[in-house]
C-alpha cells in the first residue's frame, strides 16, 4: 500500500500545480532558512574532537588582586600568568600537557625572490601535537630535549612549508623567524578546526591556519611578544623579565588525563596548588580553581555568541510560520477532493487507510520540499559565505545537516498534514456521493 | 455593517480564520522585534568613530628587520615621520598606539582617588607623541590640545608611570564628572601603573575605542601625550587630503621602502577596512532580518490571498444566494472584507501579545533591548492594511458570481 | 404584476448558441399562482433566472410590478429583488454557518431596515412558519421540511409582491412536501402571487394556472378556475 499511495502522492501533485508550487516553495525556504542558521550553529559549536573532547580541560585560576572584587564577582581572566604556567608545567600532573600562546614575527625566506613578512603562530610545549592529534606530513614534533633547552626548532604548517619550499620535504632546512636561523623538524599537514578550540582566547578563532609552532621555552627566549589578549591587573614591572614575574595573564594551558574519572583527581590537586598559592599571598582571591573540557570552555568563552542564536530562533520562527501557512493550503488541497474521499470510502477503504494514503501525500510533498528546500540552504550558505573567509568556512554542510534538510522537511509536511489529513477522514460518504 | 452575523459564522468554522490570524500573528511578532534590531544596529553602524575623514585615514606598522638599540630606532622612528610627512597630499602624520575600530589595542582602569577599591571607568588608550586632535581631526570641546613640551618620548624599559597630562572624550568626562567641566580635574590610572595623578587639559567631542562594542564604554578613551619606544615596529596614523588616500598610500609604501637600508615588513589598513571588518556581522545579521521579514511579509500575504479565495470558491453558492436575495456587488466585496479584517484583527491582537512575549524571551535570553511600543503599533497598521488588500482581490472574484448560482443544482 | 413580451435568451460559447427561450410570452396578474411545468432542458429554470432578475435576458420586455427591467444596471436590479421578490430554492439554500435567525436576517440586513424593525419581521415570519421556537438552531439540526419553511421564512420577511419557488418540494418526502404546498397556499390566499417551477404535475394540478414551456416557449395555456376547496390526499 505504500507504493501505491506513494505514487497517489506524486500524482496529486502534478494535478494542482499553482497550489503544489506555492506549497512546496514555502515548505523549501522555512526548511532552507533553519538549516543554514542550525547549519553555521552546527560548525560553530559542534564538538571538534569528539574522541577526546572531555579528556581535555583548560585549568582556570583568580590571580588578581582584592582591590575592586567582592566574594561573588565571577573571574575576570580567563588567560594564566607566567608563574602558574611554569609551576603547572613542572607538576607533571594529567597524562600530557602544554602551555601556549600566539605570537607573531618577521619571517624572512630562504627564496631571495620572496621578501620578509610578518607571520603568525603558536608557541605550544612538544605534548601539544599528540594531544590536539595534529597530523604530520613531513617529519614530527621537536623533542622533549628540545623543549628543554628552548632549542631554535620550528614545526611549519603545510600552506606556509609549501610556499616557502615548494613540494620537496624541508625538514632539516633553514627558516630565519624572529632574526635567528630555526631548524624545520616537521611539517603538519592541513589542519585548521574552526574554531580554533585549543586557541579560543586572542583572536583569529575562525581566521587562517597558524603558519608556525616553536617550542614555549624558545618563545619566551627570544622574548616573544604575545600575539593575544593580556590583562594586567596589578604593578607589573618594566621589561620582559618584569612581565614574567608579574600576575598579568597572557598564557593559555591544556591538561590531557588518560580518562574522564580522571578529572576528579585533576581538580583536587588543582585546589591543593591554589591553597598553596594562596598562602603564599599569591593568590589574593578565594576563588575556586576551576577546570573545563572542551565543550564546557567553548560555553563559557560565549563562542556561539547572541547573534548566532538569534538567527537561528529566527529560522524557526519562520520555519513555524511557513508550517501553519503549509497547513492552510493542505487543507484547501484536501477540500476540495471531498468527492474522491467519499468515492473511496464507500468502496471499502476505512478512516484509517484514508488518514494514511493522505499522511504519505503530505510525507511526499515533505520530500519536495527537502530537495528544493536543500538547493535553497546551499545558495543561502552561499550567500552566507560571502560575508568573509572565516565565515564561509563555517558555512559548509556536512552528511549531518543534509540528512537534516530531510529530515526537517518531512517531520515539518507531516506535522501540518495531521490536522487536514484528519480532516480528509471524517469526510461521510454518503452526503459527497449525493451532490454531483 | 453585518458584523455580528459574520462573526458567528467564523466561529462555527474556527479552523480557517485561526489559521489564518495565527500567520498575521506570528508575522507581526517576529516581523516587529526583526526591524526593532535592524533599526539599532544601524545606529550602531553609523556611529563615527571620531576620525573626521576616515575615508581620508590610514595607518601603517612599519617594522625594520636590523639590529638597531632603542635610540637608533627612535631616530629612525622620526625619520620615517617626516617622510611620510613629505609626502605629497598627506595633511598630517602621527605615531600611535593603536587605531579606533581595529580590534587590536590596550584598555586601562581610571580612578578618581588612588585609593579607591573599584575603578571608575575603564579606557581605551591612545599614546602619541604627535597630536592626534590633528591627525585623527578630533573635535575639541573643552580645554586644548597638548602643548610641543608636553608630547614625550619614553624608553619602554623604564617604569610606565602616568603622564602629567591627558585628554578624554566628552563620554569619559561626563561619566566621571557628570555635569562639571573636566578641565583642571585629575585621574589616577589602575594599580600597574605608578605615579601621580593627571590633569586633564582637554576634552575631545568623541574617539571610539578599538574594539567600539554596543555598550557606551565604546566612547570612553584617553589620549596620553607619550609614545613608549623599544619594539622593532611602529604605527603611524596619516590623514591625507580628501579623495588622495590611495595614491598616497602607494607613494608613502614606496618612500618608506626606499628610505631603508635594511628589509622592511610594512602592512597597511585604512580606517574604512577597519570599519568594514568591524561591522561586518551586524550587517549580516541585518541583511538576514530584513530578507526573513520580507519573506515572512509575502508568506503571510499569500495566506490571507489562498485562504480567501478558497473560501470564495467554497461558498459560490451562497454567494449566489445572497445575490439572489438582493445583496449587491458592493455588499458582497464589503461581506468578504469585513470578514477578513475581523480575522485579521485578531491575528493583529495575538501579535502584538506574541511580541511582546517574544521581546521579552529576547531580553531574557539574548540580551536584546526592550521593544518599543511604536513597533508594534507600526506592525498592527501594516498588517491591518495587508489584511485589506489582500482580500480584495478574491473579494472582488467574489462580486461576479452570479445569483443564477442560487438555481442551478450543483 | 409579470409581464414577458417576446423575450428571448440566448447562451452563447465558442462555437455553440443555445436558444433557452425564443419568443417567450407570459402574463402573470396579482394575486394569482402560476406553475410553471416542462420537461427538463424546456428552459423553465432559464426562465425563473430572468424572472427573478438573476440573468439578464437577450431581447424582448419584462415588465415587473410596472418596472421595465430592461436597461436597469446591477444594483438597481439587486435592489428591485431584495424589495419586490422571494425566493424559495429546491435545495434550501440556507446558509449553514448561520443561526435561523441570521438566514432570515440576510435579506433584511441589504434591505437596509433598523435592527428593531428587522426583528420584527423575522418573528413574523418565523411564527408564520411555525418555527419561531428554534429561531437560534441552525440548519443542520433541521430536517428537509423544517428548512425549506425556514427558507419561505426568509423569503417572506421582507414583504415580497412576488413569490418565485423553484421546485420547492423536489427535495422533500411526500408529508413535507404536503405541509410546504399548505403554506405556499396560505400566503397565496393572504394575496402575494406566487410563481412556481416543478416538474411534479400533481402539484400543478392545484393551482390557478399552469404554464407549459417546450423548447423555450410556452406551449399550452391551460386556464383553471380557483379550487374551491383542496382535500388533502391521504396516504
Amino acid at each position: 500500500m505504500f507504493g501505491y499511495y506513494f505514487k497517489l502522492g506524486l500524482r496529486s501533485l502534478r494535478r494542482n500545480p499553482l497550489l503544489t508550487a506555492l506549497m512546496v516553495l514555502t515548505l523549501a525556504v522555512g526548511v532552507a532558512a533553519s538549516v543554514s542558521t542550525l547549519t553555521i550553529l552546527h560548525m560553530m559549536s559542534g564538538d571538534p574532537i569528539p574522541e577526546k573532547s572531555n579528556r581535555l580541560l583548560v585549568p582556570r585560576f583568580d590571580n588578581g588582586p582584592l582591590d575592586g572584587w567582592a566574594p561573588g564577582d565571577e573571574p575576570s581572566d580567563v588567560q594564566m600568568s607566567y608563574p602558574d604556567v611554569a609551576n603547572l608545567l613542572k607538576s607533571g600532573q594529567g597524562e600530557r600537557r602544554t602551555a601556549l600562546f600566539g605570537i607573531a614575527g618577521p619571517l624572512e625566506p630562504p627564496r631571495k625572490d620572496m621578501p620578509a613578512f610578518i607571520s603568525s603562530g603558536m608557541a605550544p610545549t612538544r605534548d601539544f601535537f599528540a594531544m590536539f592529534d595534529v597530523p604530520f606530513l613531513h617529519g614530527q614534533a621537536w623533542t622533549e630535549a628540545d623543549d628543554a633547552r628552548a632549542a631554535d626548532v620550528v614545526v611549519l604548517g603545510r600552506a606556509m612549508a609549501e610556499q616557502l619550499f615548494g613540494d620537496a620535504d624541508p625538514v632539516g632546512k633553514q627558516v630565519r623567524l624572529m632574526g635567528s636561523p630555526f631548524t624545520v623538524a616537521g611539517v603538519i599537514d592541513h589542519w585548521n578546526p574552526r574554531p580554533r578550540y585549543y586557541k579560543l582566547v586572542g583572536g583569529n578563532t575562525f581566521g587562517d591556519a597558524d603558519d608556525f609552532f616553536i617550542p614555549f621555552a624558545t618563545a619566551i627566549r627570544h622574548e616573544a611578544d604575545n600575539n593575544g589578549g593580556m590583562n594586567c591587573s596589578s604593578k607589573r614591572e618594566p621589561g620582559y623579565a618584569g612581565l614574567l614575574a608579574s600576575e598579568c595573564t597572557w598564557l593559555q594551558f591544556w591538561f590531557e588525563t588518560r580518562s574522564a574519572t580522571d578529572r576528579r583527581d585533576l581538580q583536587a590537586w588543582l585546589d591543593n596548588y591554589a591553597g598553596e598559592q594562596r598562602k603564599l599571598g599569591r593568590f589574593k582571591r578565594n576563588v575556586p580553581a576551576r577546570l573545563y573540557d572542551v565543550m564546557e570552555w567553548m560555553e563559557e568563552l560565549k563562542i556561539v555568541d547572541n547573534d548566532n542564536k538569534l538567527s537561528v530562533w529566527l529560522a524557526f520562527g519562520f520555519l513555524t510560520l511557513c508550517l501553519v501557512n503549509t497547513i492552510g493550503l493542505l487543507l484547501a488541497k484536501f477540500s476540495v477532493r471531498a468527492s474522491e474521499i467519499g468515492v473511496r470510502r464507500a468502496l471499502g477503504a476505512s478512516r484509517r487507510e484514508i488518514f494514511r494514503q493522505f499522511l504519505i501525500e503530505t510525507g511526499v510533498v515533505g520530500l519536495a520540499g527537502g530537495v528544493l528546500g536543500l538547493v535553497l540552504s546551499f545558495g543561502a550558505l552561499a550567500l552566507i559565505g560571502m560575508q568573509g573567509k572565516e565565515v564561509a568556512a563555517m558555512a559548509r554542510m556536512d552528511w549531518q545537516m543534509l540528512t537534516m534538510t530531510f529530515v526537517l522537511s518531512v517531520a515539518a509536511a507531516v506535522l501540518a498534514g495531521l490536522l487536514p489529513t484528519w480532516r480528509a477522514c471524517q469526510v461521510t460518504p454518503a452526503i459527497q456521493l449525493k451532490s454531483q | 455593517m453585518e458584523i455580528r452575523p459574520i462573526l458567528s459564522a467564523l466561529l462555527r468554522n474556527k479552523t480557517g480564520p485561526l489559521l489564518v490570524a495565527l500567520q498575521v500573528a506570528l508575522s507581526l511578532a517576529i516581523l516587529a522585534n526583526a526591524v526593532y534590531i535592524v533599526n539599532e544596529r544601524r545606529a550602531v553602524i553609523a556611529r563615527p568613530s571620531g576620525i573626521a575623514d576616515e575615508h581620508a585615514t590610514f595607518y601603517i606598522t612599519a617594522r625594520n628587520l636590523n639590529s638597531d638599540g632603542p635610540e637608533q630606532r627612535l631616530a629612525t622612528f622620526k625619520r620615517e615621520a617626516e617622510l611620510l610627512r613629505a609626502v605629497q597630499g598627506v595633511a598630517s602624520v602621527a605615531n600611535v598606539s593603536q587605531m579606533p575600530l581595529s580590534r587590536s589595542g590596550w584598555n586601562t582602569s581610571i580612578l578618581l582617588d588612588q585609593r579607591q577599591q573599584r575603578e571608575n571607568a575603564s579606557a581605551s588608550m591612545y599614546l602619541s607623541s604627535d597630536s592626534l586632535v590633528s591627525t585623527f581631526g578630533l573635535r575639541l570641546v573643552e580645554g586644548r590640545d597638548f602643548l610641543p613640551q608636553e608630547l614625550v618620548d619614553l624608553d619602554e624599559k623604564t617604569q610606565d608611570r602616568a603622564p602629567d597630562q591627558v585628554i578624554l572624550t566628552k563620554a569619559l568626562a561626563d561619566k566621571l564628572w557628570p555635569g562639571a567641566s573636566a578641565i583642571g580635574k585629575s585621574i589616577y590610572f589602575g594599580r600597574s601603573v605608578e605615579g601621580m595623578s593627571s590633569r586633564v587639559v582637554g576634552v575631545v567631542e568623541r574617539l571610539q575605542s578599538q574594539s567600539a562594542p554596543i555598550e557606551e564604554k565604546a566612547e570612553w578613551s584617553v589620549i596620553i601625550p607619550a609614545r613608549r619606544y623599544g619594539d622593532t615596529a611602529a604605527m603611524y596614523a596619516i590623514r591625507t587630503e580628501p579623495g588622495q588616500r590611495d595614491r598616497v598610500m602607494k607613494e608613502a609604501e614606496s618612500a618608506l621602502r626606499k628610505s631603508s637600508a635594511t628589509p622592511m615588513i610594512l602592512e597597511m589598513r585604512t580606517v574604512d577596512q577597519d570599519r568594514q571588518t568591524r561591522y561586518r556581522s551586524d550587517v549580516a545579521l541585518q541583511w538576514m532580518l530584513v530578507t526573513v521579514s520580507l519573506l515572512m511579509l509575502l508568506i503571510t500575504c499569500s495566506g490571507i490571498v489562498g485562504m480567501a479565495s478558497l473560501w470564495v470558491t467554497q461558498r459560490r453558492k451562497q454567494i449566489g444566494v445572497r445575490r439572489a436575495l438582493g445583496a449587491r456587488r458592493i455588499d458582497i466585496l464589503r461581506y468578504f472584507i469585513t470578514e477578513n479584517v475581523m480575522i485579521t484583527s485578531a491575528g493583529v491582537f495575538g501579535g502584538v501579545a506574541l511580541g511582546l512575549a517574544l521581546n521579552q524571551l529576547l531580553v531574557s535570553k539574548l540580551e536584546m533591548a526592550r521593544l518599543p511600543a511604536g513597533y508594534l503599533v507600526g506592525g498592527a497598521l501594516l498588517f491591518w492594511l495587508i489584511g485589506v488588500i489582500a482580500a480584495y482581490g478574491p473579494a472582488w472574484k467574489a462580486t461576479s458570481i452570479s445569483p443564477a448560482t442560487a438555481t442551478r443544482s450543483v | 404584476m409579470l409581464r414577458m413580451t417576446n423575450l428571448s435568451k440566448v447562451y452563447r460559447t465558442h462555437m455553440i448558441e443555445t436558444h433557452a427561450l425564443r419568443g417567450f410570452e407570459i402574463d402573470v396578474r396579482e394575486g394569482e399562482f402560476v406553475t410553471v411545468t416542462g420537461p427538463s432542458g424546456s428552459g423553465k429554470t432559464s426562465f425563473l433566472n430572468i424572472a427573478g432578475l438573476l440573468e439578464e435576458f437577450t431581447a424582448g420586455d419584462y415588465i415587473l410590478d410596472g418596472v421595465n427591467v430592461k436597461g436597469l444596471d446591477d444594483n438597481a436590479r439587486s435592489r428591485l429583488r431584495n424589495e419586490k421578490l422571494g425566493f424559495i430554492f429546491q435545495g434550501f439554500n440556507l446558509i449553514p454557518d448561520l443561526s435561523l435567525f441570521d438566514n432570515v436576517d440576510v435579506p433584511l440586513r441589504y434591505r437596509g431596515f433598523n435592527a428593531s424593525e428587522r426583528k420584527r419581521r423575522i418573528d413574523d415570519a418565523l411564527t408564520k412558519v411555525g418555527l419561531a421556537s428554534r429561531m437560534k438552531h441552525y440548519p443542520a439540526e433541521l430536517s428537509g421540511g423544517q428548512q425549506q419553511r425556514v427558507a419561505i421564512a426568509r423569503a417572506l420577511a421582507g414583504s415580497p409582491k412576488l413569490l418565485l419557488a423553484d421546485e420547492p418540494t423536489g427535495n422533500l418526502d411526500t408529508q413535507m412536501a404536503r405541509g410546504v404546498m399548505e403554506l405556499l397556499e396560505e400566503i397565496n390566499a393572504a394575496g402575494t402571487t406566487i410563481l412556481m417551477v416543478t416538474h411534479d404535475p400533481e402539484l400543478a394540478v392545484r393551482t390557478t394556472r399552469n404554464v407549459h414551456i417546450i423548447d423555450g416557449q410556452v406551449s399550452d395555456l391551460v386556464r383553471k378556475t380557483p379550487s374551491l376547496a383542496q382535500t388533502p390526499v391521504t396516504a
